[in-house]
């Protein structure tokens, strides 16, 4: 049998043309000599190879017609998302998220009225033939201009390799990564400012992943960051979160890493599931008498994320879907200053169930402080909303939570009125370039 | 003991060489018709896979992380192009991590390229017209003309690809030209029966089969392309299929039936529901029978 296979392979003339030029290997080699000699200084009697044909060039003979096909224009992709939102809040929550709306509740007092929860501009284009590029700028609860993401991402890489720089959401988590205007609810869960920070885990920094040969989905992500920002002012009556994950650390970068799967169960149901782990410095409050609540403390958070979705490949039998999603986030806080070593936590979870072509309703229980530790108290919030979404680029939500602080910290005031329940009704749209929709 | 090794060896370089032998290219359609054309010039010298199924509509086709392995192993990607697949081919073909088919290089092929591209618009766009696509419909994959140039197409690309395979190529492509010119002749007793025959359709779809069989669309049911219909449309439809005699409403098998039935049955027609893809039923394997079967199904409903 061997050696039948072998006659035949000496018989086939394609392989013996092959022996005669090289090996392809081999050429490969001898075309990358020449490719770097041509970026080198010119040496003293080369000759200039002939150039290779254009890779894109079109066809032969049957020239394409030339239609209208509206102007062709370099520019990036541009598109702008508005959310606004009408409310009400009891009392300031105790945990804000950068995009959360802000409607200015102070302390004990409650608060009503319009706020444009966030405009982010958007640009993406593809640079060139080696990088994307994606600029997000985003002005949360109208308050200045941000830098949500301005970051390339490589498109020519060997190996199954990617590389991220720029300033970007940290692979942490599932809502870490995602803008406002892909989550389900109005405000981000809580354990997105008690422990990524009031604006997630994100900041100037590169990141690695790489995606396994393996026959199915699992990528591996490993990135750094370095925040700078400015710790919370501790001059003002209520001091302002640090607002990332890492910040106020100079002296040494913020590390992450991250493991995703993803398994088809069958053509409906799919689960997507990530390991995922930071080392950095906490955010948190720095206390007027000089106390960091957790702003600056060494620490690591561990997470853990699945998302399950039930939706059928079609339509023709309804446009009903489903899909679960939790969250949770274990934190280990080094100690000193007389703080002894600390661990707490939280989670949430969501179910959002699409009843109607155009018509979504979710629901979500949150909670942290589980367990809690001298700088988390434990709290709950239960959340629901109801979102009729116009067309693709344009949905009107109802949402209404109600968050109860339950538990008392050594270092943090309790919240006082414990039950906090607020209202909004948030109107999201976005305009220009169609985007895509990540899974 | 040292023979061993030596005869694994051999045994080893001539599975290499056979695998250089028959040089399948991996070819990934993002609609399965793309790859059903792919498979006729190709030959034994690609595989094909698609993304999107034949029952799925391939504007909304969820980007499952497990497609980008699928493009990973690419070495050509299909796609329709006119911005028909822009809500999900996109991040799938930068998450795949496979250079050799992002935008620009020749793994990527957007076969609208030399397509005689129908419905493009002629007047300022925005979206309070739906949503549109800016460059023209893309829904061309069905008219024999259009298959011919896809095919063409398709050729090129792999030949540039697969230097070695060129008279392959072109020997398939002369015989796929020449089986449509059979199914074409076949037809025809079909289409004729189609010529001048009003419809309406679901979704603004069909230009490129009413252009190429002489239907004439009196309306849609969606009043918008995207835009889910309001009764005062539907109204107003039921009454110019009435007054133009339009007896058939035509849509694809992935849209829900429930407004289309209602529709046609009081504009006193029939909906016929109709594949567009390849895979769209079981028997449904490649461009040809995807056509008789739409053929089939239209002229024995006039």
């Amino acid at each position: 049998m061997k050696l039948a296979l072998l006659l035949l392979a000496m018989a086939l003339p394609a392989a013996s043309q092959q022996a005669d030029a090289g090996t392809p290997d081999d050429l490969q080699k001898e075309l990358e000599k020449a490719i770097q000699a041509d970026s080198a200084p010119p040496a003293q009697g080369e000759k200039a190879p002939s150039a290779p044909p254009a890779a894109t060039s079109g066809s032969s003979g049957n020239a394409p017609q030339t239609l209208p096909r509206g102007a062709q224009s370099l520019n990036p992709d541009l598109s702008v998302i508005l959310d606004g939102v009408f409310g009400y809040e009891r009392r300031a929550p105790q945990f804000l998220s950068g995009d959360d709306p802000d409607l200015g509740a102070q302390g004990t007092s409650h608060a009503l009225g319009f706020m444009v929860q966030e405009v982010e501009l958007a640009f993406s284009a593809i640079v060139d033939p080696y990088f994307k590029g994606e600029v997000y700028l985003t002005i949360p609860n109208l308050s200045g201009i941000e830098v949500e993401e301005a970051f390339a991402t490589t498109t020519s890489l060997p190996w199954n390799l990617q590389v991220k720089a720029g300033s970007f959401r940290g692979a942490f988590g599932r809502q870490n990564g995602q803008h406002l205007h892909l989550q389900d609810f109005t405000r981000r869960p809580l354990i997105n400012a008690a422990f990524l920070g009031a604006d997630g885990m994100r900041g100037p920094g590169a990141q690695v992943s790489w995606l396994a040969p393996l026959p199915f989905f699992l990528t591996l992500a490993a990135e750094a960051f370095s925040l700078r920002n400015d710790p919370a002012d501790e001059s003002q009556v209520q001091p302002l979160p640090v607002a990332s994950f890492g910040a106020d650390a100079s002296s040494r970068p913020t590390l992450a890493a991250e493991a995703k799967a993803f398994f088809p169960i069958s053509e409906a149901w799919s689960l997507t599931s990530g390991l995922s782990f930071a080392s950095g410095k906490s955010p948190g409050l720095l206390l007027a008498d000089g106390i960091p609540a957790g702003a600056g403390r060494d620490s690591q958070l561990y997470g853990v994320d699945v998302y399950l979705k039930w939706k059928p490949a079609n339509v023709s039998l309804g446009y009903e879907s489903l899909a679960f999603q939790a969250e949770a986030i274990l934190r280990h806080l080094d100690g000193g200053d007389g703080i002894p070593n600390e661990w707490d936590g939280g989670a949430y979870a969501q179910v959002v169930a699409q009843f109607a072509r155009r018509w979504f309703v979710g629901l979500r229980g949150d909670i942290v402080g589980v367990p809690s530790s001298s700088v988390l108290a434990r709290a709950g919030r239960l959340g629901a909303s109801l979102t009729f979404q116009a067309s693709e680029f344009a949905r009107v939500r109802a949402y209404l939570d109600a968050e109860r602080a339950s538990g008392t910290s050594a270092l943090l005031p309790k919240a006082e009125p414990a039950w906090a329940p607020a209202a909004f009704l948030q109107l999201e749209f976005s305009m220009g370039a169609h985007g895509a929709h990540p899974y | 003991m040292a023979r061993i090794p030596t005869e694994f060896r051999a045994l080893a370089e001539v599975e290499i060489h056979m695998i250089a032998l028959l040089a399948v290219l991996h070819v990934v359609s993002s609609i399965p018709t793309l790859g059903s054309l792919a498979k006729e010039v190709g030959g034994a010298r690609v595989e094909v896979e698609s993304l999107a199924k034949g029952y799925q509509d391939p504007h909304f086709v969820e980007p499952k992380p497990s497609l980008m392995l699928v493009l990973n192993r690419a070495d050509l990607l299909l796609h329709v192009g006119l911005e028909l697949e822009i809500g999900w081919l996109p991040p799938l073909v930068l998450g795949s991590r496979n250079p050799r088919i992002q935008p620009g290089e020749l793994g990527n092929l957007d076969c609208s390229r030399a397509i005689p591209v129908l419905d493009v618009p002629t007047t300022k766009l925005d979206r309070s017209m739906g949503d549109i696509h800016p460059q023209g419909n893309p829904h061309y994959w069905l008219p024999p003309a259009n298959a011919r140039i896809i095919a063409r197409e398709i050729a090129e690309r792999l030949q540039q690809l697969d230097p070695d395979g060129q008279a392959e190529y072109q020997r398939n492509l002369a015989a796929f030209n020449k089986r449509v010119d059979a199914k074409t002749r076949e037809w025809a007793p079909m289409t004729a029966k189609l010529k001048g025959v009003k419809v309406a359709t679901y979704h603004k779809s069909w230009t490129y089969v009413s252009h190429w069989l002489g239907l004439e669309e009196v309306g849609y049911v969606e009043p918008k392309p995207g835009i889910p219909p309001d009764p005062q449309h539907l109204a107003r439809l039921i009454a110019v299929m009435k007054q133009e005699g339009a007896k058939l409403l035509l849509m694809e098998n992935f849209y829900n039936r429930s407004v289309a039935t209602l529709v046609a049955e009081k504009a006193g027609g029939k909906l016929l529901t109709l594949p567009t893809d390849v895979g769209a039923t079981p028997e449904i394997k490649d461009w040809f029978s995807l056509v008789e079967s739409v053929l089939k199904a239209l002229s024995s409903s006039v």
